[in-house]
This record gives structure tokens, sequence and C-alpha cells, in this order.
């Protein structure tokens, strides 16, 4: 994952003897940074063993993780009391560890994943004591349902702003493509239409922005707003105009159902959960796959990087700057315009006014938060889907102590903070990023 | 940190808030968003009294304005049917003269109260319970000219407050839902918890509790407690994804049907029907299903309704016949201010039994033999 900020030489090339090879040294983590993240392990210890171990009613939890499709697997019973104070205990100790002797860097980022796993399904088992069974298939497969336009956006983003543009315009090319998936999906009464069109539309959003942020060199975060309210204007007034009053013929495209890949949707629950998806859900874990190698292992990915990183030296080795942009902006602009479809056609099948509500910018979030790497980003948008699929399923569970709505909505920030300040740290974004670049 | 990623993270979080804005909760949690310049310009559209010869008419001549909220007159919800009920006066009584200003956005409440009482208007007439301080403030203005408000309780003697119960309403919906389910258990959830929404949870709620005492059932409600008022939320009148997402960890466990409150975000729960292949079916909620939100039609087994019509029209006939009410207008079963839609497709589906128990529970909450506890019911 960090791995991917350096240009390094092809593995494979023969080095020369007398070459001095770079060794891999592990900075040490500063003291004041262990004592941190060890008080913080042992206090989401010790919640977890005080508040929930203690609140938690003496029932065993039973946990679902079928989702729909696939293969069973056997209902999970968990004592809730007892799961809340070994996963606690465990965490505890780990927190005292790291305080006393410290973990490595790399290590503690599986320390940290785990620890934040046993705290989650503590608290699981803390919310389903109260007698309903917690279905954590479905809940998993509304994480994915939910981060998958997140997803998307996040690859549109990281399209342009590695290559050196500020994508604030995630959000309006979304809109303007989920429009466009369902107005002409319905027209041509065919989805595929609709999925084309979207992306036709979510390119356009991005030709405009590639088109003034580097011809005309607008200040791009300004761009990227001004983008967002044309798209939200735009799309309410056709809508009010072409929709409103004629649902069936203009917005009403239907939405791609579920293909289930044969075998691999058998295997127990990761089966029904990755393998029984639509179109675009496929679609993207091609896109994130290819981004994640193209970006680093082709000629076009290098060029990519140097040309966010440091435009003027990769104009001097004959890169051409600008155009490699302009490419990267409006293909960012036609994966965006996939997020948009995903939206209308590939979930709901009608549109709505706003319908991406905000998702452009959580998505722009994951982006930053995932440090500008595909697999980064694709870890933080499925953080984002599974907080706000969790808060629905603990507002549903009769939790032994009744939880605020409103509290429970703070839910996706809570965790994107504790993320983001306990096992990211310091983020860097390309360092060319928002700035135009002038020949010469 | 460099400067402009600064400016980068603050123009994020202002179009983040303005994103937001867009998506108010409407009074009756109508799914309409107030989309920047989107709606419409601030011009009238007035529709002439066609002379004021046919004096067969009675009452005085009244000239009747509205000020919509945003969302435009076109927006299959609250506003469409506020102006439906100044054209339905106009149509039995064209001494009434009607005309109405679009808001684009809150900050233009003010400034369309003030212009339409300085064009000699009575009454004006203001849609939705979030102009509640601008029609205070103009009121206090123009205390000659009578004011009223939709979705909201009167704040002085010249001002109507026009509100509607619609816990009755969705008492019956409940009811009809525990009636109805064969997974013993039904589900509701909100766009905000605002009180123009979890009314209709809490009588919702009620009627399922009224069907479990009466039958000795155990039917279970999902997403609501009115004892602790929480419950489930999709935080937006606009996100339909969510609302897809909920209606399907509602049906995970175990709803078959489900009460979704929250304007266009609950079209997605009509996703998430339409998905589980007639598993899991919906009662619509403000305006029946099958017209607004017709395509949904075959999974919605009814709605509970508010007429704002019909209150609008109400209101107005008493004007114009010579003396404004004052005080408020409260929708209810017994003066078809709430009511359950028809069952359109489910009609022969729902058993007589409980067609016939419906009638009854209807009969007895009017009469106040049944009485709704809902905090959130409006007081007269």
């Amino acid at each position: 994952m960090s791995d991917m900020d350096v240009l390094s030489p092809e593995p494979d090339a023969p080095i020369p003897e007398e070459v001095v090879q770079h060794k891999v040294i592990e900075a040490r983590v500063s003291r004041g940074r262990q004592i941190g993240t060890g008080v913080a392990l042992v206090l989401i210890g010790l919640i977890t063993v005080l508040v929930l171990g203690r609140s938690a009613h003496s029932a065993t939890s039973i946990f679902d993780f079928n989702a729909s499709g696939g293969g069973s697997v056997p209902k999970l019973h968990l004592p809730a009391q007892t799961a809340c104070l070994v996963l606690g205990l465990l965490i505890v100790l780990a927190g005292i560890y790291q305080l006393i002797r410290g973990f490595s860097p790399r290590a503690m980022k599986w320390i940290g994943s785990v620890a934040a796993l046993f705290f989650v399904l503590s608290f699981l088992a803390w919310a389903g004591s109260g007698g309903s069974t917690v279905q954590v298939g479905s809940l998993l497969y509304q994480s994915l349902f939910l981060a998958t336009p997140l997803i998307l956006g996040a690859m549109s983003g990281l399209l342009c702003e590695r290559s050196g543009v500020i994508n604030v315009a995630i959000e309006g090319e979304m809109l303007a493509a989920a429009f466009a998936g369902a107005f002409v999906g319905t027209i041509a009464g065919n989805l595929w239409i609709g999925v084309l069109g979207a992306i036709i539309v979510g390119g356009l959003m991005g030709a405009m922005l590639a088109v003034f942020s580097i011809k005309f060199l607008v200040n791009q975060v300004v761009l990227g707003v001004v983008l967002n309210v044309f798209a939200l204007g735009l799309t309410g007034f056709l809508f009010d105009g072409l929709m409103a009053n004629n649902q069936n013929t203009m917005n009403d495209p239907g939405f791609f159902g579920p293909i289930s890949i044969p075998v691999l949707s058998d295997i127990p629950v990761i089966g029904g959960l990755l393998f029984n998806q639509n179109i675009i859900v496929y679609a993207m874990y091609l896109i994130v796959i290819v981004i994640d190698v193209a970006l680093v292992r082709t000629r076009w990915g290098l060029r990519t990087r140097a040309v966010g990183e440091h435009p003027k030296a990769a104009d001097t080795v004959g890169i051409n700057v600008l155009r490699l942009r302009y490419h990267n902006v409006i293909m960012g602009g036609c994966v965006a315009g996939l997020a948009g479809a995903f939206v209308t056609i590939g979930s709901v099948g009608s549109f709505t006014k706003n319908i991406t509500s905000g998702n452009g910018f959580i998505a722009l979030a994951a982006l930053i938060f995932g440090r500008w790497t595909p697999r980064g980003a694709v870890g933080a948008a499925l953080l984002f889907g599974f907080a706000t699929a969790l808060q629905t399923v603990l507002s549903l569970l009769q939790t032994p102590v009744p939880i605020n709505s409103n509290l429970l909505g703070t839910l996706p920030y809570l965790a994107t903070i504790f993320a983001v300040a306990g096992l990211v740290g310091r983020v860097r974004a390309p360092a060319a990023d928002g700035e135009p670049y002038v020949k010469g | 940190m460099r400067p402009v990623m600064k400016i980068a993270a603050v123009a994020a979080l202002g179009s983040l808030a303005l994103a937001g804005c867009g998506s108010k909760p409407s009074s009756g949690s109508s799914g309409s968003s107030g989309s920047a310049g989107a709606s419409g310009s601030s011009s009238t559209s007035s529709s002439a009294a066609s002379g004021g010869a046919s004096g067969a008419a009675a009452g005085a001549k009244l000239k009747a304005c509205m000020v919509l909220d945003t969302g435009g007159v076109d927006d299959r919800s609250f506003n469409q049917s506020s102006w439906a009920g100044m054209q339905a006066a106009n149509k039995t009584n064209p001494n009434i003269s009607i005309k109405y200003v679009p808001s684009n956005s809150s900050s233009d409440y003010i400034p369309n109260l003030t212009k339409l009482a300085g064009q000699n208007c009575d009454p004006v007439i203001a849609v939705g319970g979030l102009m509640e301080s601008a029609v205070k403030s103009t009121a206090a203005k123009y205390p000659k000219t009578h004011f009223a408000e939709i979705d909201d309780a009167s704040q002085g003697s010249n001002d109507y407050g026009i509100q509607f119960n619609t816990a009755q309403a969705a008492f019956l919906a409940g009811y009809a839902a525990a009636g109805m389910t064969k997974s013993g258990t039904v589900g509701t959830w909100g766009g905000l918890p605002i009180s123009p929404v979890t009314i209709y949870m809490d009588g919702f709620t009620e009627g399922v509790t009224y069907y479990n005492t009466q039958k000795h059932k155990s039917v279970k409600v999902l997403g609501w407690n009115e004892k602790t008022q929480k419950g489930t939320f999709s935080s937006s009148f606009t996100d339909q994804g969510k609302g897809k997402s909920i209606t399907q960890q509602m049906e995970s466990q175990g709803a078959d049907i489900v009460f979704p409150v929250a304007g266009g975000a609950g079209l997605g729960a009509g996703a998430a029907a339409q998905a589980s292949n007639g598993k899991l079916n919906l009662i619509w909620v403000d305006t029946d299903g099958c017209e607004s939100a017709a395509q949904y039609c075959k999974y919605i087994l009814t709605s509970a309704t508010k007429n704002l019509s019909q209150g609008v029209q109400t209101y107005l006939k008493q004007a114009s016949d010579g003396t404004f009410p004052t005080g408020n207008y409260i929708g209810t079963l017994k003066n078809n201010g709430v009511g359950l839609a028809p069952f359109h497709q489910f009609a022969s589906k729902v058993p007589g039994a409980l067609k016939s128990e419906l009638a009854q529970v209807k009969t007895e909450i009017m009469s106040g033999k049944i009485k709704i506890t809902s905090p959130n019911q409006p007081k007269s």
C-alpha cells in the first residue's frame, strides 16, 4: 500500500554489483505515538470489558452469516458477556504490550485491524444479546452495496488527482450521470444504453472540468464546487420539466438484477456476498484491479504519477503533460458516470432530485483517507459503507441500552476519525495536485 | 499543508453543507429537495377569477395567494396538493381568485410573504411548517391580513393553523399491516427524527399494538420504539440507495411489510420490494402511492394519506362564506383530512374480515373510543 508512492526501478532489472542497494529501514515509531496508540488500545479494551461486557444481557447472541444466495453456514452462537470479556481483555493486552515494548509499524497495522475487528464483534454480540439475531451476512452485503458508488467515485477522483487535477466535482459528475442513466435507459428501453449514456455524460462533465482547469487554469476547487451546483440545478430543472409529470415514459428504467457467477457464488458467506451482484459491481471489481495494477506496472501509470508529482520533470523527458491530464480527467469522469449509473439503474431504478445526496463528497473523503491509493480508497469506502449499514443494524436490534439515532448517525464519521488518527497517520497528496501546469 | 489544500478542505465542507441544505426535511416528509436555482423563477403565475359575474356563487370576493415551499408546484407532494386545494376552491367558487409564488430557498420565505401581503392578498397561505417564524413576523407586520400556515399551529389572531393528525391514518395502516403480515414482523423507518415523520411512526406502532391486544397476537414492529422515541432513520429524504438498504435489512430481520416515511428516499423501499420477488410489500405515506409512485403500485398494500387540498379548500370555503376562521384546522379521519387509501391491487387479497375490522377501528378512532397517545399529535 505505502510503497506505491515510490518510483521504484523495474524489479527484474539487473542491478550492477557496485551499486549500493537500498536497505529498507523501518523508521522507529516516535515514543509519543507509541504511547498514544497503546493508551487508545487499552481504553478501547476496557470499554469493551467494562461497558459492553457489563451491560450485555447474559444471553447468547446469534450471528447469521448467510447473505442472499450462496452456500449456507450454520449460525454462530456467542455468549455475549463472555465474548466481550475475552475479546476486550485481548485488546487490553495488546495495548499493554504496545506501551511496554512497542510493535513495529507494520505489525501495528495488523494489530490495529484485529483490535478493531474484535471491538466490532463484541459490539455486535452486545447489541444482539437482546434476543434478535444479528444478520451479519446482510450487514456485509449492505456494506458493499452502500460502498459501491463510493468506491467508483473514489476511483474517479484517483484518476484525476494522481495526475494532478483536484476533483471536487465527483458528486456533480455522479448526479448528472445518474439522471442520464435513468433518462436514457427509459427512453431507449434498454439498461445497457442507459449505462452508456451515464458514462458519456460523466465523461462530458469530466471534460468540462478538464478544459476549465487545464486550459483556462481556473482554481480547481472552486471549479469543482461550481460543477456540483451546476449538476444539482440542471438535473433538478430537467427533472421538473421532463420527468415529474411523465414518470412512466421518462423515469422508469428498472434496474440491473444480480447475476450469480457459477461455482464462485456457491462459496459460503463470500460467494453470496461478492459473486451474486449486478454487472456494475463486477465492473467495479475490474476497474479497481486494473487501476491498482496499471498505476504501478504500466507506462501509463508511471507517467500519471510523474505528472502528478512533478509535471516539469515529466515534461522535460518528453511526456505530454496536458494531454495526459485531459485523458485522465475525462476517464475519471467516465468512472464517476458509472458510479452515477449505479445510483439509479444499478440499484433503485428511478431518478429523484439530489439522489446522490453527498455520496460524491464521501467518495472524495475515502480517496484522501485512503492516501490516494486504490487499495486504501477501497478500504476507506468499505469502512464508510460498513459504518452506515451498521447504523441500521443497531437501530433494528433491541440493544440492551437504546442508542440515540442522532448519535448513531455520527458513526461513520467517528469511525473515520479513529481510523485516520490510529492507522493511517500522515497523509501526503500528490505533490502537484491542484497545480495547473504552464509550460515555460 | 499548502494553502490550496486548506481551501480544498473548506470548500469541500462548504459544498457538503450546501448539499445538506438541499435535502432539507420538508413538512410531511415529502421528497422535494431545494435545488438552488432549479425550480422556477420567482415570477408569479395567476389564475384570474373568471369574471365575478357568476353571482350564483356565494360569498365575498377573495384574493387568495399561496407561498410554496421549495420543490416547485409539480413536486407530486405537499406543494402540489396544497395548490390543488386552491384550484378546487376556485373551481367551486370563481369569486376566489388564486395565485402562487414558489420559493427557491428558505431565504425567499419572508420576501414572498411580504410581497403577497403588500399586493392586498387576503388570505396568504404558507405551505410547510418550515415557514413558521417567517409567517409569525410577517403576520405581525400586516395585522389586517389573514395568514394561514400548513403543518404549523396558529401563532396569532390573524394566523390560522392547518394541521393534520396523521397518527390516525398511520394507526389504520399499522392495523392493516399487522393483519396482513405472514412473518409476524413489520417495519417502519423515517427520513429524519422530526415530528411530521415520527407522528406516522407512532401511529403505525400503536395500530400494530392495538391489533396485538385485540387478537392476542404478537406482531413485532422493527425500526421504531414509541416509548423511547428512537428508531431507524435514513438521515436523508433524497438518498434512495440508503432507503433500499434499510428496507432490505428490515427484510433480513424478518419484516414482510415496511412503512417508509421518507419522501423520495422511500422510493428506495419500492426498489427493495421489487428485488424481493413479491416477498416484501409496502405501505406508502402522505399520498396514495398507486398515484404518486405508480411504478411500485403492485407492492403497495395501502397508503396513509394526508389530504392537504382538503384542508386548504375547507379554509377557503369558510373564508369566502364571510368569516375567516381562527385557531387551527386539524385534519382527522372524521373530516377526511387524513385517511387510508384504497387497497388497489391488494383489494382481492385483503380478507373481508380485516376490511370490516378496519372500518370498525376507524369509527372507534373517530368516536374517541380508541385513544391515540402519540406525543407528536397536533394540539388544537
